[in-house]
This record gives structure tokens, sequence and C-alpha cells, in this order.
């Protein structure tokens, strides 16, 4: 097997960056161990939300103030800008609008009833929480609580003026399991019927109110219509709370990007983790995997690793305080004290003292030149045809200042112009970035 | 400040503790148990869940051996529900010596600990995961034990009888005249109120703490608490008990505990029992000394680690205890290694020792006995108080006896029977939301009260996916808006699960955190600003924790014989 351009993961910067580069015209393969952050997320695009313990309002003024190993600041901030385009148009063409821009940041409902700070939000998450608002949830799904949420954002909303009550939903009759899941629900929902005969009971719950709060759960297949269609049934504006993984909204994505990249000929192969590379030199000539329990090869002339962090499996952290990049074991930094072979110390290096706190190992990755190549100590590359993007990257901690997606569009968006047919020069010369 | 009266007041509310008021409840004397905290938060709810055969002790410390086997078989008769008749093994691996396993078997005949002699290879077929090179094995009749369903147990057969049991209490002095305790002072943590407690006796039962409650009463008990660190496997790895045949030493034990394995332990002399501290090279040690018998625990995955002080207890070499336990077992002195010091245990009588007319402590001892431990001191007490009825207590089964042994397959069966598949809160441990539902209804107000009740929280996730359901049916009950904020008491949940995790994570359980904060962080923004109120008032009397299973008794101030 080979592949122009192989690139490895399919989580928010792996499947973008294989978009992109697809789009370029490059002849793209996707390999990856499973699913990634798509599934596990809050299903909205994070671009900055905190920067130390602070929550951010304006993303493009914040990042100026972010240190210079930061994948924004090394990209520059026209490589997010173009990401946060391309997104916004290939999502909406997909039937997934994501209304927002970078110069503020705005809230998402949760199921605790907070208000977590983001960048671009799903249509159906983005309705605007004022006056008379109704949580509502679906009897028997046992993964939102209105009460919860209700209590929550009285707390936090009583001072804008906002009123929460609560209400509740009997399902219509539907052919499921006794106890079932977002996913299940998310499919019931699909169907124009079944929201037919939810709509009235919805409409009901909801009581006084003209906005309802329910759990991210309005459809899965038919992107954003099923949310639409129940809020000109019901007369209501509808907004989705997040809710614990799997991500209804994430899935959502997830199936436009797997349908853009079947249309666009990318092979992709889920369940085959890369275990290694074959190397020639500063090349990467090929990467082995394991899948249906046979060792494959798969050769490539470009490789984009788009791993993850420690969480996604980029990054091993072992018992004895190394930290080991999984498939071409690059170093590891962004761990103070955290150290490769001989030189680890211990593994208190890897958690801070608080569960909330943020931890150092969640900030572990893989430094980078301009262009994306992994570098060593001293910023020479250490290998010429890798690139390394999103939370792979060292430098930021994706889940601690809500920058995910971001980093995600802008390093895919870079890894596309690096490997833009002679555009190398070009993309270094006008150089956004820092260095 | 409040006043009520009583005949005994014990304090602490352990196994030891709780089974001394069973006993005086069964005796139809007039009792209050008094607890700084919750039940089973100091010793009994810090180590691994053996249920001793005696087998451990059977060479050095032949007393210790002889008491465990008798409760052994007296804790299978009065309360089955709690233990799960696992059996155990003693290994002999290449590295051990081979005279141990002589002395072995002679110190079970002698102290009436029966064992079946296995060859490596019959030791394997009943262990698979047992290292290849095991050269011999004993076959004991070491259980495991869960000690908050035994606690609740007696706690409720106690309250049936009478008694009473006030927690968050601390005791903050003694009214002491003419050489006699006349009351017992505690705080009521909740009401923020002092309570006087006035008394005939006073019973010491606060374990590795007995000595701090000395101080307050003016007589000297030299504690010297031996913590021991054990870490949490993710799988049990094996069906039975494994123990190393050797002298007592670090990481030589692995005790299959519900879904998981607990790797013990660690010995060494604190000056605070409260230091429960878990250093990284403790965590490593279980694991890699465990490993020599279990092999597949050396790429396993570790939840947590914890660590509990055991009630160790020395008497000064010119002291005259008026024990009716039996001695002290010889043993060095003074080294950080409490290994040496006997685990049986001993009554001190004040009266002879210090001059202190009504009041006696026990010190010593292990869950496996503490039964035993709380009918040599009641006896001794009866005898002093002139009262004669006998001790009922080896004999007349638990509440909830009459569900027989426990098995690991009991809470799936019962779902399965009910059909509450996919109703579960808890993945990991089989909690259902009918179950949750209950205990609610029932009372229960606090995420950790759930978690001692139901194990919520527990398994490899360690609360990830469920304790916000949990925080949900709390903030659902009844109650309502009078409840304190949910949301605090979850941060205050995730951070206490978070100190048991922080040796533990590399591996597949680094990634769990990250995971887990993911959704506590990234979805929920939860934290970092409100700080974990450490100091959060608890509720007096955690009525769910001692109904269960039936719901009946809620011993409250004053329903007993105050």
């Amino acid at each position: 097997m080979r592949a122009e351009v192989l690139v490895v993961g399919a989580g928010p910067a792996g499947l973008a960056t294989a978009a992109r580069l697809a789009e370029d015209g490059h002849q793209v393969r996707l390999l990856a161990r499973g699913n990634g952050f798509t599934h596990w997320g809050a299903g909205a695009i994070d671009v900055l939300g905190r920067t130390g313990d602070r929550r951010v309002e304006h993303p493009l003024d914040a990042i100026g103030e972010l240190a210079d190993e930061h994948p924004y600041r090394v990209v520059g901030v026209d490589a997010l800008r173009s990401g946060i385009e391309w997104f916004q148009r290939t999502a909406g063409a997909a039937g997934l609008e994501h209304p927002g821009t970078l110069e503020s940041n705005r809230d998402q409902a949760t199921a605790l009833g907070t208000l977590r700070p983001t960048c671009l939000l799903p249509a159906p998450a983005a309705g605007e929480l004022d006056g008379l608002v109704a949580v509502v949830g679906f009897e028997g799904f046992r993964d939102f609580s209105p009460a919860l949420c209700a209590t929550g954002l009285q707390r936090r909303m009583a001072q804008d003026g906002v009123k929460v009550s609560t209400g509740m939903v009997e399902l219509p009759a539907w052919n499921h399991p006794r106890y079932f899941t977002a996913i299940e629900l998310a499919q019931a929902i699909d169907d124009p019927d079944f929201r037919a005969r939810l709509a009235p009971g919805l409409a009901r719950a909801a009581g006084e109110a003209g906005i309802a709060v329910v759990p991210a759960v309005l459809g899965l297949r038919a992107g954003h219509e099923p949310w639409a269609d129940l809020e000109r049934r019901t007369g209501l504006r509808l907004v989705e709370a997040a809710i614990p993984p799997p991500s209804v909204p994430g899935l959502r994505l997830f199936n436009a990007y797997r349908a853009r990249l079947t249309a666009l000929g990318v092979r992709w192969q889920l369940g085959f983790p890369a275990l290694g590379v074959e190397r020639r030199g500063d090349r990467v000539t090929a990467v082995r995997s394991e899948g249906a329990s046979r060792e494959i090869s798969i050769r490539c002339e470009q490789l984009v690793l788009a791993t993850g962090g420690v969480a996604g499996h980029g990054i091993e952290a072992l018992r004895d305080g190394s930290l080991v990049e999984s498939v071409a074991g690059l170093p590891v930094s962004g761990v103070p004290g955290a150290g490769e072979g001989a030189a680890a110390t211990d593994r208190s290096v890897y958690v801070g003292d608080r569960f909330l706190g943020g931890h150092p190992i969640g900030a572990a990755g893989v430094r980078v030149d301009v262009e994306l190549r992994p570098v060593d100590a001293g910023g020479s590359p250490l290998l010429a045809n890798v690139r390394c993007v999103g939370g792979l990257l060292a430098g930021h901690d994706p889940t601690i200042e809500g920058s995910r997606e971001g980093v995600a569009l802008a390093t895919a968006t870079r890894a596309a112009e690096a490997l833009a047919p002679a555009a190398s020069q070009a993309a270094t010369g006008q150089g956004g970035a820092s260095r | 400040v409040s006043t009520m009266d009583t005949q005994v007041v014990v304090i602490g509310g352990g196994v030891t503790g709780v089974a001394v008021l069973r006993d005086l409840a069964r005796r139809g004397i007039q009792a209050i148990l008094v607890e700084r905290s919750d039940l089973g938060t100091g010793t009994s709810g810090r180590w691994h869940g053996l249920l001793h055969s005696g087998a451990r002790y059977a060479v050095r410390d032949q007393e210790s051996a002889r008491e465990c086997i008798v409760e052994n078989q007296v804790l299978r008769r009065i309360a089955p529900h709690t233990i799960e008749d696992i059996g155990g093994l003693f290994v002999l691996l290449p590295s051990d010596d081979e005279a141990y396993a002589e002395k072995l078997a002679l110190g079970c005949d002698q102290t009436g600990i029966p064992f079946e002699r296995l060859s490596g290879a019959e030791a394997r077929r009943r262990e698979p995961l047992l290292t290849s090179d095991v050269r011999l094995a004993y076959a004991v009749p070491d259980a495991g034990i869960d000690s908050w369903a035994l606690l609740r147990s007696m706690a409720r057969d106690a309250t049936e009888h009478g008694a009473s049991v006030l927690l968050r209490h601390p005791v903050t002095g003694f009214e002491r005249r003419d050489g006699r305790l006349r009351a017992v002072r505690v705080h009521d943590l909740v009401n923020g109120e002092d309570v006087v407690i006035g008394c005939e006796w006073v019973v010491n039962a606060a374990g590795a703490w007995a000595g701090g409650i000395g101080r307050l009463a003016g007589v000297p008990i030299r504690m010297i608490p031996g913590k021991g660190v054990m870490v949490v496997m993710a799988l049990r790895y094996v069906r039975g008990v494994v123990n190393a045949m050797r002298k007592p030493a670090d990481g030589d034990i692995v005790v299959p505990q519900h879904e998981v394995a607990i790797l013990g332990t660690t010995d060494a002399k604190v000056d605070d029992p409260d230091d429960i501290h878990v250093s990284l090279a403790d965590v490593d040690k279980m694991i890699d000394m465990c490993a020599q018998m279990v092999p597949a625990i050396a790429n396993g995955r570790a939840l947590r680690a914890f660590a509990g002080p055991r009630p160790l207890y020395k008497p000064e070499p010119a002291a005259e205890d008026q024990s009716s336990g039996p001695g002290p077992a010889p043993g060095g002195d003074g080294t950080a290694d409490t290994r040496e010091i006997s685990r049986t245990f001993t009554v001190l009588d004040h009266a002879s020792r210090d001059g202190l007319e009504n009041m006696l402590s026990i010190v010593g001892g292990k869950l496996t006995t503490c039964r035993q431990m709380a009918e040599a001191l009641v006896d001794q007490l009866a005898d002093r108080m002139g009262v004669t009825t006998p001790c009922t207590t080896a004999t007349e089964p638990l509440p909830g006896a009459d569900h027989g042994i426990h098995r690991l397959a009991d809470p799936l069966a019962q779902v399965e029977t009910d059909g509450a598949y996919g109703d579960l809160l808890c993945e990991c441990e089989l909690v259902t939301r009918a179950r949750v539902k209950a205990a609610v209804d029932a009372g229960v107000h606090e995420l950790e009260d759930l978690r001692r009740q139901m194990r919520v929280g527990y398994g490899p996730c360690q609360g990830g996916f469920c304790v916000w359901r949990a925080a949900a049916m709390l903030a659902e009950g009844p109650g309502g808006a009078a409840r304190p904020d949910p949301l605090v008491g979850l941060e205050r949940f995730i951070e206490e699960r978070w100190r048991g995790q922080r040796p533990t994570i590399w591996g597949d359980q680094a990634r769990q955190l990250l995971l887990n904060q993911a959704i506590y962080r990234g979805i929920f923004d939860l934290g970092p600003e409100v700080p974990p109120d450490e100091a959060v008032e608890l509720p007096a009397v955690t009525s769910a924790l001692l109904a269960a299973p039936a719901g009946a008794a809620s011993p409250a101030r004053g329903s007993g014989s105050a």
C-alpha cells in the first residue's frame, strides 16, 4: 500500500488536514487508531477560551499574549483565520452552519447549567438565552437532568433577568431499547414522523417560555434539519446544551467530514494504529500499522501526524516519568522535568495538585518549525517530510485553554500550505509566525 | 450547649467501636457511639479487605493467628453477606526460603488453621495468572470482606437494640472529677453546637487515634501507627487471595475485591495517624513485588493508591497492663518497621493502670477480630458494671445475613433479573438509577455517602461518567432548593477521588485523567475558580448508610438511650 500523503489520526486536526490536502489535489490516505476528539468534546469550535485562569472574551486579542511556542504563534493568525473561514464554508456546505467570529467568544450552555466560552457554535446550540427559558429533558434519557441544568443556569443568569423553569417530555412510542443513549435518541429524532409526534409535548413542556434548552440530541444523520424542523413545529427557539460523550454534534461533524473525504477520493482505515515508521536518512518512507492481527506497511512520500497528545495516544506517558511520541519516536517537550529514557526523573511531574487545576501532561507535545516539521532541542528539523498538527503540538493544553479545534484548523491550514507544490518557500517567506 | 445522658459512651466509628456498641446494646446496656467523621473513615475504610485465615501470622504471632481463624469462622456465620468466599493461596517463589514453607505448615497445625498443600502445577490450575515458576502453594481459608457492609450491619443491629450513633461529632474533651469521667464533650459539626454527654463509662475505641483520646482524658496511651500503602488495580487478576510465602514484607498480597484487585502493603511507623501520604516509590514497589507472583500486574492499569494507619500498640516496658487480651509478642523496638509488633489486641483498664476509674481503651487488633475484641472488652466492662447478661454477638446473625455469602456476580445477576441493563448510573460498578433513587429518597444527600454505600465512582473511570449523573439525581431529590449547590458537592467529590489517583497516573490512566478532565473542565467548564472547601460541614447522621438495605433505623439524637 502507498500514498502520496499519509495522514495519521482522525480527530479534528487529521480530518481537516486530510480534507484540505485532498482539495488541493493530493492523493491522500488516512489511517487512525479509532475515532478522535470529535466524539469526546462539547461539539463546538473552541479557539481560545481561557488564558491562565481568565476567561477570554476576544480570542484574537488574547492570542497576542500567548508564548512563542504556542501553535497559534508558530503558524500565525492568518492561518487561523483561513482555517476558520474554510471550516465555516465547508461545514455550511454540508448543512452544518456554525455561526460565530474570531473577534469574540460566545457562551455554550452545558448540561450542568454552566456557560462555557467557545468561538463557533453549531446553529442548534447558538441561540441566545434571554427572558423566560425552559430547560426540557426527555423522559428516560439519563444523561440530562433539567433540574441540575436549570439550577446552574438560574444561578448564572439571574442577574441578566433570565428566569428558568424545567419541563419533561414523554417521548412518543418508538422502537428502542428500554434505556437508550444519546445516539439512539438522536437517530430517532432524524425521523420526521417521530418529530411530528414529539413536537406538541415539547411545546407543552416549555410552558410560557419562548426558549427551550434541550440536550444536544436533535438528530444525527440529517445535519441541522431536525433541529430547524422542531423549531418550526414548536414555535420555540431550541438551544442544544452540551452533554458528556459521545457528542452528537461532534458525530454530525465527523459524518460530514467522512462524506467529504469519501467524495474527494481519500481512502481511510480506522482501527489501524500506527506503530512505527521506516526511515531513509531524514525522510520517513513508510508507516507500520497493525489491523486484523497482521502488520502492514504503508509507503508514503509525505507524512502528517495528527495523533493527538497523551489523551489521543499520540504520546505515551510511561511509569518511569518518560514521555514518548508513539509513531516516529520524536522528542516530547512541554512537561518540565519529564525525561526521555535515562533522563527520566519521576512521574510526579505529570500532574498538578488539583484535578480541575490542569496537569502538565495535558500540554506535552512535539516542537515544530514554522512548516510544522518536528525539531530537535536546537530547533533544527529532524525529519524533512513529516508535519505535526493539532493536539500533538507542544506549547498548548487544548482542554485547559479551550483551543482544540482552533489549533486543529490553523495547523491543518499551515500543513496544506507547506505541502502545496513549490509553495513551501512562499509559506516560509510570508511567515506570519513568530520565529 | 445541649446535654444528654447514657451509661456508656463509645468513642470511634470504626469496626472496633461499632462492634463494641453492638455488644453493649445486645446486653441491654445503654450506649452512644460518637465518631468525628463518618463510619469507616479511618483504618476500617483504608485497608485491603482481607478476612484473615490467620496463616499470615502462624509463624511469628501465633496468638493473632488463633484469634483470626476463630473469628474467620464466626464472621462467616454471622455476616456471610459481607464476605466473598474466595479462599487464599500462599505461594512459594524460587527466591523464597523453602524452610519457611515448613515453618508455615507447622504454625498452621499449631494454631488450628486448615490448609491444603498444592504443587506448583496445581496452584496454577487454580490461579492461571500465577507466575509459572511457583514451586509450591498452601490453600487457606482466607476470604474477602466488605468492611462498609459489615459496619452498616453491625450499626444497624446496635441501633435496633437501642443504641445511638452520632456521626460528625468529634470529642473535644472530658469532664473529670474525683478520678472519674463524668461526661464526654463533643462538637456537633453540622449544627455547630457543643454537646455534653453525661455517662457512667467511657470506651476508647479510637484505634490509631486512641492516643489522642487518652491525652484528652489525661491518660498516656502509646500508639504506634503503622502506615500501610495499598494500590488498586483495574482488574481482579486472581480468583482468590494470593500471599507470598515468606515472612511478612512489603508487597506480599493481592486481594481481589468487587471489580478490582488491591495490592498490599507497606508497614512503616508514622508519628501521626492522619499521615496517609503515598509516595510513588511505594506504588512502584507494590506493583513490582506483586508482579513477581502475578506477572500480568506489571503492565496492568493501577487506578489509585491509598494508605491507612494500623492501630498498633506497644506498652511502655515498665507499664503494668491489666490486659484481658494476651500480651504483645516479643519483637524489636524503635525501628521504622512496625511488622514486629503483634497484631493481637489489648484492653487497657485505666483504673488500675492510671487511676482513672471508669474508662477502658481497646488497642491493637485487626478487622478480622473486631467482634472478639469487643467481646473481651465488654466482658470486662459488664463485670465492673454488675451486668451478667452473656455475650450473644458470636451466635446471632447480623441484619442482612439471610442473603448468604456475597458472590461477585450477584450485582450483575440482579441487574439482569430486573432487566435493568442500560439503567446503569455507574457502569463500572453496576449501580442502577433505581438504587440511587431509593437512597436519595431515604435521605442520602452527599455524593460521598453514595460512594461508600454503593461504590459509585470506584471503577476504572473513577467517577468520570457516573458522578455527575449521581449529582443530578441528588439535585432532583427531595429538599430541592434548600440543598447546597450541587456543583460544589461535585467538585469536592472529584477532588477527593483525585487525591488517590495522583500516584498512579501513567499509561491508560493518564489518558483516563485527560478524558475526565475533558469532560469536567472541557465540556462542563468546572473550576478552577471555586476552591474545594475542605471544611464544608457534612450531615450529622448518615441515616441511609445505617439503614441500608431495609431503610429502617435512623439513629438520630435522642432516639436511643439518651
